[in-house]
């Protein structure tokens, strides 16, 4: 009887896993993973038609907080090349995907893996870590994406990846990232022009995820909604918050994609404020396409709240 | 749940150069403020406002030069004065030079230990109310090399009749990162790839108790045996995630279906993982198990299942609403003499509802025959209230009745509390 049961259960386990065998076509592109759909543009902008990207998180999800999907194993399987953006960012989800990926290549200390801040000069780093203070991030605020000037060193950090993967293309990743560079480099021009006239307003946001745009951009954030980051508004911060807003005469609040409007609105109203939602990430507004979309939509966004 | 957040991870060189260049801007004032005070001043107000700097300075100096190579020369010009005078009266105040982080290289494995409390009602009971420190898990995982990592999983819980504390291992397994053709091998001592909830620790889920056909066929501790496990991403048109995973233990110390024989015979099993995203919102998954190993009484025990899992999760806004449903069935042949065999089985199903951010509602249903005894019919309905405080604590409270044809009516109420510290690595979807 033993015997039984047990061919009943391979002969079925066989014919599952049989009718699914087939062989994978052979691809002529790179095929490259990014956890966060900005590194995904930069990436497609260096790499051009010669690779294929597929970025795991959407540019509205909340990027600490991403389920790690088998999917996305699936994925990681067959990459190539993985850009994540590192710094603890994606402590909760990377490291489970990667374990399972059976992928050598793009495990750290694989030529396909691209930690994205390299290099970045990191903001916050700080001096004690303690989870009393919130989900604090040991290595520095990891939102540096939100300057483009990084985004040329993240492009810089795609580009290594994609020269040690596919040495006979160096020159078209070259030409492509020299392109990129001086693209961001005219237009961060234009942006910080735009923003001049408001140098040094004082503006309130919900979570600890911008202090890379607000020193580009010459604004400053005096507190956040959130007590410690991680943490929930609370009726007592919220308070403090809008005495705060009334004492410095504040009037902006920014929000994210990814948190509830209630809190934000609330101090508005008290305040007869504004929250703008600014998008964290390309893709956060259908209309964000490309990274250079992103700071086109959250210049705007600034301008036509700050005017 | 929880986050792999202290110890190795990203870019530990760029922090510790960090840490070196505000070492030595802090060492240099503590080395001219100390100069100054050999040089000693005669003037009043200069005097004073360098001993508030000296004083001010001595916390840093006294912190950062412990942590000095003493080889390192001091050197002595007074214009150093001057120049930290002047350094001082640029320095707005909120500069003040940062600590050095103290995130440094080091190849020690993530640690973390969570605590597992709890407090419980159970009538009919002479004794109704127990607390119980149910068990403290330390975990230590690391990469071992560039072809493997390593995870151990420690349990100090009390045992059962005496109340003493005994430290056992719970897992202690090796993975390889590099086999190719998509296999992935374990080895060691781990949870048995059965169904969805056992290779899950019992901290991660969204309930207190055991589950009845848990309960009844694996015991409280679930299927846990020592051995090989090989799984494989199965290459398919589809496209789909779909992994097969095969194992061989020794059959364990102690289970109620299964045993270790005292001949060549082990426990083998298989688990088929099929995952589907049906929208961005809503996956699927459907596993299929199957056992055969020696049962205690010297025969063989067979144990197959299903498993059927439905999540909801929205993209935007995905920390505040959340639904998943969960079925399971599991089905015993249990061969209890030479022409003799007994079939039963058992089953669960349940809907977690994410109310807020924080707070989520369990309600599961319990059926479950017993793997020697198909005539006994155990049912149980229970609901559990959760709240995640933050990824590193949560407190929750379960309602549980449970009656059957053979033993009188139980009711049951469950608090628990459990909290991690350290770098616990991250739980699998």
């Amino acid at each position: 009887m033993k015997a039984v049961s047990g061919k009943i259960l391979f002969a079925t386990l066989a014919v599952l896993v049989l009718s699914g065998f087939a062989t994978v076509s052979a691809q002529d592109k790179l095929r490259v993973v990014t956890s966060l759909p900005d590194l995904k543009s930069i990436a497609e902008f260096v790499g051009g038609e010669k690779v294929e990207v597929f970025a795991i998180a959407t540019g509205f999800q909340n990027p600490h907080f991403v389920d790690p999907k088998p999917s996305y194993i699936l994925k990681l399987s067959k990459a190539d090349l993985f850009a994540t953006v590192g710094l603890d960012l994606e402590t909760g989800w990377v490291p489970p995907l990667l374990n399972s990926a059976r992928n050598a290549k793009i495990l750290k200390g694989g030529a396909g893996y691209v930690d994205a801040s390299t290099n970045v000069p990191l903001l916050q780093v700080p001096s004690s870590v303690n989870r009393g203070e919130g989900d604090i991030h040991i290595y520095g605020n990891p939102h540096y994406w939100l300057d483009p000037v990084n985004g040329k060193i993240i492009a810089q950090n795609i580009y290594e990846a994609l020269r040690r993967v596919a040495p006979g293309d160096q020159a078209y990743f070259q030409a492509n990232l020299n392109k990129f560079n001086e693209q961001i480099d005219a237009k961060t021009k234009e942006w910080i022009a735009k923003m001049l006239p408001f140098k040094g307003t004082k503006i309130m946001a919900y979570h600890n995820e911008w202090p890379y745009f607000e020193q580009r951009f010459g604004l400053q954030i005096v507190d956040f909604l959130e007590p410690k980051p991680g943490i929930p508004p609370t009726p007592s911060q919220l308070a403090k918050v809008i005495t705060e807003m009334k004492r410095d005469n504040i009037k902006i609040v920014i929000n994210s994609p990814y948190f509830a409007a209630q809190s934000a609105d609330l101090v508005a109203r008290n305040v007869g404020g504004t929250v703008i939602t600014l998008a964290t990430s390309v893709g956060a507004d259908p209309g964000i396409k490309t990274y250079f979309d992103l700071f086109d939509y959250n210049i705007a966004k600034m301008v036509e709240a700050l005017q | 749940m929880q986050l792999e957040a202290l110890g190795n991870g990203a870019e530990p060189v760029r922090t510790s150069k960090i840490a070196n260049l505000q070492e030595e801007t802090v060492l240099s004032i503590c080395t001219k403020t100390q100069l100054s005070d050999q040089f000693g001043f005669t003037s009043k107000p200069l005097a004073l406002s360098i001993k508030i700097l000296w004083l001010g300075l001595f916390g840093l100096c006294s912190i950062t030069v412990a942590q000095q190579d003493t080889t390192k020369a001091i050197p002595a010009d007074s214009l150093l004065i001057q120049q930290l005078q002047q350094q001082m009266a640029t320095i707005p105040q909120q500069a003040a030079p940062a600590a050095a982080p103290r995130a440094t290289l080091s190849t020690n494995p993530n640690m973390s230990v969570i605590g597992d409390f709890r407090a419980t009602y159970f009538s009919p009971a002479r004794r109704h109310l127990e607390t119980e420190f149910h068990e403290a898990e330390f975990a230590f995982q690391s990469v071992v090399d560039p072809y493997a990592r390593a995870d151990f999983y420690l349990s100090l819980a009390p045992d059962p009749e005496t109340g003493e504390f005994a430290i056992e291992l719970e897992e202690g397994y090796l993975t390889t990162q590099t086999l190719p053709a998509g296999l992935q091998l374990k080895v060691g001592k781990f949870r048995s790839a059965f169904g969805k909830i056992n290779v899950i620790h019992p901290h991660a889920l969204p309930y207190i108790d055991v589950t009845s056909v848990y309960n009844n066929y694996f015991g409280e501790e679930g299927l846990n045996d020592t051995g090989l496990s090989l799984s494989w991403l199965v290459p398919n048109p589809l496209d789909f995630y779909q992994e097969l995973t095969v194992e061989a233990t020794r059959g364990p110390a102690e289970n109620i279906s299964f045993a270790a024989s005292e001949f060549d015979r082990f426990l083998y099993l298989a688990h088929l993982k099929n995952f589907w995203d049906l929208t961005p919102n809503a996956t699927l998954e459907l596993g299929l198990s199957g056992s055969v190993g020696p049962s205690p009484a010297g025969f063989n025990a067979a144990i197959g299942g299903v498993d059927v899992t439905y999540k909801w999760k929205p993209l935007r806004l995905n920390t505040y609403q959340s639904v998943v449903l969960q079925t399971e069935v599991l089905w015993s042949h249990a061969k209890i003499a030479a022409r003799e065999k007994i079939k039963s089985w058992g089953m669960y199903t349940l809907a977690t509802y994410q109310l807020q951010k924080r707070w989520f509602l369990t309600g599961r249903f319990d059926y479950s025959n017993r793997p020697y005894n198909a005539s006994f019919v155990e049912r149980a309905f229970s609901g559990t209230l959760g709240w995640l405080a933050t990824e590193f604590q949560k407190a929750e409270i379960e309602f549980k009745m449970t009656s059957s044809n053979a033993e009188e009516r139980t009711t049951q109420v469950l608090l628990r509390s459990v909290f991690v510290i350290g770098a616990h690595g991250a739980h699998a979807y």
